[in-house]
């Protein structure tokens, strides 16, 4: 059988055993953002002559951040629940030419790193950002997050969800990401144009995947991925009458400013010192 | 304008500086070259000398959203190669629990400051040394901690400097358990000359001639060879219950009591080549006054005093160290006591494991509290005519 082009980028085995399969249920969004951003990573590495070792990946707690558990052939970590882009930030600082992409959920960047996800969007910190949106906390069995709609029933809204539900691109695209757009799962060739334009992207880019959780929604995959296409529209045809209520997909923005290493350089250089921290 | 790094380091000699700038510049002259902090009293001249002074050496500073995030930047700073620091002060010092826990987990080298003011709550913004049980014991789960106690500038600079250093060589975070009392104090500092103060690096897998396809980010030694970022090593940091490759799969009780009773023991086996304490008059007495911090300064003025005014056969020790408490030192130096004096700027912490410590070497421990302020000889010394009366 012929292997996934996409595993030579993985862990399959060490002196511990396997590694694979994944730990995600059947039918989960999470395997396919996977494939979509590795095949972002191998198109820069291609075209960019980037190198493996050049890439870092850091998430935080949740499902999406098993992506950065041990599974990648890449530097990684799997932190802390919503710390993940504080501990980019030092990595970063540390050392500003590796390639950052961080893996997280909407509870992980909107509920528990809320505060981390604005300052690091407004400080316009050099790295990409992965949100995998599935609208509730998968990984301790389906409760409402900030991402749910309103009504929805969870584990922890059994008469529905009263509270409004967050639009994460706007949050980041208010802060002060350079980079922001929305896709899902469904849209795999969007989705991984859309990641290698945010590797590439000098400054926070964000990108939200809309994924289905199937279990926790108690709905076939199939069916939430067609959901997935049905509630979404492009963002130029958003805002019309006849797609009202359609969540918008596509690049909210695309700006250039300097980042935060770029601005504190002149510093230092200012100041007379040429050492820098890993050099 | 000046181009060589090495020009921007603390010249040695004399100088006079505050606590909090000896800190700051023992950890620039450790290798920190990342600072991330948020301000709190009386913390803050740390972060300020530090703001000031990173870029002046090529390093990075800033100042974060919260104290949960700024040590969360010297995780990701550590793993990229590079040492790092933050300081805060005993609020603070609490939200940086979850960080502890975690960089015990993955055996991650970072300083941690504690500027101790007391609490509970706000409490007030004045000394205290009521955070040293929780430098011990705050962190949720198990795994030992490394936690020093200055009692001067000159031990703001030194300390901090052993604080990296001791971070790097047990691949484990490192607490500085200051004090307002030393962070805001003023006196000398004697800078040594920079070729005879000892910089500690972690070991490396290449130091080890270890290859990456044969490279365990847990393994080969009791304190595991820690690869850098961007090397080539792929290494995956984990908190959860791993093999020695990193694999979190296949749990059992074997494999997690192997992980972390290993992180426990490369630290508490070790606690010789670790501790240190200081001791006087330890030859012929009958009782002992141990204190810490700055409460070692009036402590010893004290003890001079019951010994020369009073003929008390009083002997002295001061903790360096407080995690891991050096308990064998204090029993190999400790002759059979009468009454043992504990004065601390809390209700009686460490009188704990001190009494454990000597529990068939001295009749009873005596607590001496304070809070918020710094004992006074006096104080101690009516302490303990009137235990001795």
């Amino acid at each position: 059988m012929k292997k996934h082009p996409m595993l030579k980028y993985l862990k399959e085995e060490g002196p511990a055993g396997p590694r694979l399969p994944l730990i995600m249920c059947p039918g989960c969004g999470v395997g396919q953002v996977l494939n979509y951003t590795l095949r972002a990573v191998d198109t820069v590495i291609h075209e960019d002559g980037l190198r493996p070792e050049d890439f870092v990946f850091i998430s935080g707690v949740g499902c999406s951040s098993r992506l950065a558990s041990h599974y990648l052939n890449f530097d990684s970590a799997w932190t802390l629940h919503g710390r993940a882009l504080a501990v980019a930030t030092g990595a970063l600082l540390a050392n500003p030419k590796l390639k950052i992409i961080v893996f997280t959920g909407d509870g992980d960047a909107a509920a528990i790193g809320g505060n981390h996800f604005i300052h690091t969007c407004r400080r316009n910190l050099d790295m990409t950002i992965l949100c995998i949106n599935n609208g509730l906390y998968g990984m301790t069995g389906g409760q409402v997050a900030p991402t749910t709609p309103l009504g929805q029933t969870t584990t922890t809204t059994p008469y529905g969800n009263v509270e409004d539900e967050f639009d994460l691109c706007r949050l980041a695209q208010t802060a002060g990401a350079t980079y922001v757009a929305r896709w899902s799962t469904a849209h795999p060739h969007q989705t991984i144009k859309t990641i290698t334009r945010g590797i590439r992207k000098k400054g926070t880019a964000f990108v939200e995947i809309l994924s289905q959780c199937p279990v926790h929604f108690k709905t076939a995959p199939a069916e939430m991925f067609r959901g997935l296409k049905k509630s979404t529209v492009p963002l130029k045809k958003a805002g019309r009458k006849e797609t009202q209520g359609r969540i918008p997909v596509g690049e909210f923005c695309d700006i250039d400013k300097p980042d935060w290493v770029a601005r504190y350089q002149k510093i230092i250089d200012r100041l007379g010192s040429d050492e820098s921290p890993h050099e | 304008m000046s181009r060589n790094p090495a020009d921007h380091l603390l010249t040695p000699g004399v100088h006079y500086l505050q606590g909090a700038q000896a800190c700051a510049e023992g950890a620039i002259l450790a290798g920190c070259r990342v600072y991330a902090g948020y301000p709190i009293t009386p913390a803050t001249e740390i972060m300020e000398h530090a703001a000031h002074r990173l870029p002046q050496v090529g390093g990075r500073f800033i100042q974060m959203e919260d104290e949960i995030s700024s040590a969360s930047v010297l995780l990701g700073a550590s793993w990229a190669g590079v040492k790092a620091m933050t300081a805060t002060s005993s609020p603070g010092f609490s939200l940086m629990q979850e960080v502890i826990s975690f960089a015990i987990m993955t055996e991650t080298p970072l300083v941690i400051v504690d500027v101790q003011r007391p609490g509970p709550g706000q409490g007030y913004i004045t000394t205290s040394q009521e955070d040293v049980m929780q430098a011990r014991w705050g962190h949720h789960g198990e795994g030992s901690i490394i936690a020093l106690s200055p009692a001067s500038v000159q031990d703001m600079f030194d300390f901090t400097v052993e604080a990296f250093n001791l971070a790097e060589r047990w691949r484990t975070p490192v607490l500085l358990m200051a004090e307002e009392t030393v962070a805001h104090m003023r006196e000398r500092l004697v800078v040594p000359p920079l070729a005879d103060i000892r910089i500690v690096n972690r070991i490396t897998p290449q130091d080890l001639g270890i290859a990456p396809e044969s490279y365990l980010p847990y393994g080969h030694a009791q304190v595991p060879p820690m690869a850098i970022w961007g090397q080539g090593y792929a290494i995956n940091h984990v908190s959860l219950v791993h093999h020695a490759d990193g694999n979190v799969t296949r749990y059992s009780p074997k494999v997690h009591f192997e992980n972390v009773a290993r992180i426990h023991h490369k630290i508490e086996d070790n606690v010789d080549e670790i501790a240190r304490l200081d001791a006087r008059w330890l030859e012929g007495c009958r009782h002992l006054l141990i204190c810490y911090g700055s409460v070692a300064r009036t402590g010893i003025e004290a003890a001079l005093e019951a010994r020369e005014q009073r003929n008390i056969p009083l002997g002295f020790i001061r903790l360096k160290t407080l995690w891991p408490f050096p308990e064998s030192q204090l029993r190999a130096r400790v002759p059979d006591l009468d009454t043992v004096f504990v004065p601390e700027m809390n209700l009686g912490m460490m009188k704990h494991p001190i009494t454990e410590a000597l529990r068939d070497r001295c009749r009873r421990v005596v607590s001496i509290p304070s809070l918020g302020g710094l004992h006074s000889p006096e104080l101690i010394l009516s302490r303990i005519y009137e235990e001795l009366a």
